[in-house]
């Protein structure tokens, strides 16, 4: 087996025939933590909603572990790819253990219900997580921060070889942007971890490699320093920007212009 | 795991506690001592108890089903049009008497199913685009295939000629309940029961939302189509052999929830349960309220749903959620 994780090669996608991503190739090594940047409207939602196949590509090809999405079945990829969605609304009713046990679905059989192996995982994630105090509070008196949280969580749950998670960060306060970042670099070392960012900073602090996209293309990929430059933030943002190192993590970092 | 065991005995204990209850009450009140008592309770009363826990049962977990399925607090069979169009189906097979029977089976519910089915796609066709829907939406669909179904009813029962027989049995009735009603539904309760309990993980998942679903194994678009299948068949079967009786798949599910949750593995098994109790309760009111006249219980049925339906609207917020 080859040590790539996810091999996207030219693909093309989009809604109601409008394309929003335009050839876009590249790979992702196992092991990986890759962060995808770039404007409102840049196609990195649509990206990570086709590396899942919640919309079909119209041209060229994903290779997730050395086989080809469109031949595998819903079950096959749910137990390979988890996807933490951008917004998802907190189940009335349910507490934070039922809700990551809905992560073993993809295990459950026809004419049976969760086995004790589920349960084994359900622990072992509250534990990973460090949530025996909430596990069974009811999910919907949770803050934004704790229930991202649950919700990656519950994405853990259901054992995924690779991990997406759409802007996991946004709406949060800066202590549980850390915390969740901090989470998503331990993921990284047993499963890889694809993730979108606006913040770019954060971005740059905790990522191997970003991939900066623009209008459905990819502008540029690599190392944090080697795609935040000048140019490339012009580029992609129409914004000003000085790039300079954090003078104690050694990481890139912005400086807007006026 | 503990809490909802000790609600399920309360359950059962309180439903055959109304059913004992209901066989002794009525206009005669019977003692199955006597002849004429006995002959009352095993010929006339308990057939219809049970027919009328069963149609419960029929209702209710099609309710949950439609709920969970359309992800719509607010669907239930009744006001999404399908009671109506399996309406038209049962009052077809009722006013052109070509009964016939397939594996023993009445040939009425097949009526009812077939038009029920057509009722649910084209409430589907207009409330959904792109696989969504606002509960408004739904129930303004619902509520347009529901009057043209009442129309076409209308223009049966004058066409037929049979206006009484099959307009009491519209409002909704159990008189005249036989066992021969009950051997015909028994098929489609236990099997809409269980196929609904074997999905409650995907209904489950859904809670989560159709992309979350998706991403966790469910072929969402597949199932959606066979539990639309099976809620319609199960609430075909109860509108043949008891007419239109709303709400009882609104109601019962939203009060299941507030008691014991959303998961679907107790929730279908809760509401079964529970809506067997509210019809054989109703059943018993229908029948002894203004003793010796009945009232419709599908009359009795509107009475409390309607209201309820309008609080839920209220109060409600999407997908059963904050």
């Amino acid at each position: 087996m080859s040590d790539l994780a996810l091999a996207v090669k030219e693909i093309v996608c989009g809604y109601d025939g409008l394309d929003i991503i335009k050839g876009v190739s590249f790979e992702v090594e196992r092991g990986e933590f890759v962060g995808i940047v770039g404007a409102n409207g840049c196609g990195k939602t649509t990206l990570l909603r086709a590396l899942i196949k919640l919309l079909p590509v119209n041209h060229g090809g994903i290779e997730i572990y050395g086989k080809n999405l469109v031949d595998m079945k819903r079950k096959e990829i749910s137990q390979k790819v988890a996807l933490v969605p951008q917004m998802m609304e907190p189940v009335k009713g349910f507490t934070v253990s039922e809700m990551i046990l809905l992560g073993r679905t993809p295990y459950f059989e026809r004419f049976s219900f969760e086995t004790e192996d589920d349960h084994a995982v359900k622990r072992w994630v509250i534990q990973e997580l460090k949530m025996e105090d909430i596990a069974d509070t009811p999910v919907t008196n949770l803050s934004g921060g704790e229930f991202q949280r649950v919700a990656i969580a519950r994405a853990l749950a259901q054992e995924p070889k690779l991990m997406l998670l759409d802007e996991p960060i946004s709406h949060l306060d800066i202590r549980y942007q850390v915390k969740i970042l901090k989470l998503l670099r331990k993921i990284r070392q047993t499963r890889t971890v694809i993730a979108t960012f606006h913040d770019l900073n954060m971005a740059a602090r905790f990522c191997q490699r970003l991939i900066l996209m623009k209008n459905g293309i990819i502008l540029a990929s690599g190392k944090p320093d080697e795609v935040l430059t000048r140019e490339n933030i012009w580029k992609a943002y129409r914004i000003k920007a000085e790039v300079r190192t954090n003078p104690k993590t050694k990481h890139a970092k912005l400086i807007l212009l006026p | 795991m503990n809490k909802q065991i000790k609600a399920l005995f309360i359950l059962i204990s309180v439903l055959i506690l109304v059913c004992l209850l209901s066989m002794f009450i009525g206009s005669v009140l019977a003692s199955p001592s006597d002849e004429s008592g006995s002959r009352i309770i095993g010929q006339v009363r308990m057939p219809r108890i049970v027919l009328s826990a069963l149609v419960g049962v029929l209702l209710a977990t099609s309710g949950v089903i439609l709920q969970g399925i359309l992800r719509n607090p607010l669907a239930d069979p009744f006001i999404l049009g399908v009671s109506s169009g399996a309406g038209i189906g049962a009052a077809i097979a009722l006013a052109i008497p070509i009964t016939f029977t397939i594996f023993g089976m009445s040939s009425i519910p097949l009526f009812a199913f077939v038009f029920a089915l057509a009722a649910v796609f084209v409430v589907y066709r207009l409330a959904y685009v792109k696989g969504r829907s606002s509960p408004e939406t739904l129930i303004l669909a619902g509520v347009a295939v529901a009057a043209f179904a009442s129309a076409i009813l209308s223009l049966i029962i004058l066409v037929s000629g049979r206006l009484r027989p099959i307009y009491f049995w519209l409002l909704g009735s159990f008189s005249g309940t036989s066992w021969a009603d009950v051997w015909n539904i028994i098929p489609y309760t236990v099997a809409g029961l269980v196929i609904a309990f074997l999905y409650s993980k995907e209904l489950n998942a859904l809670l989560l939302g159709e992309e979350i679903a998706l991403t966790l194994g469910v072929e969402v678009e597949n199932i959606r189509i066979w539990l639309i299948l099976v809620a319609s068949l199960m609430t075909a079967a109860a509108v043949s052999v008891s007419g239109l009786i709303g709400f009882v798949g609104l109601i019962i599910p939203h009060f299941v929830r507030l008691l014991i949750g959303p998961n679907h593995r107790w929730l279908i098994p809760f509401s079964a349960l529970a809506g067997a109790i509210l019809l054989v309760v109703a059943d018993t009111l229908a029948r002894t309220l203004f003793s010796p006249i009945e009232v419709p219980i599908g009359a009795i049925m509107s009475l409390v749903g309607a209201p309820f339906f309008l609080y839920i609207l209220r109060t409600r917020t999407v997908g059963g959620k904050r």
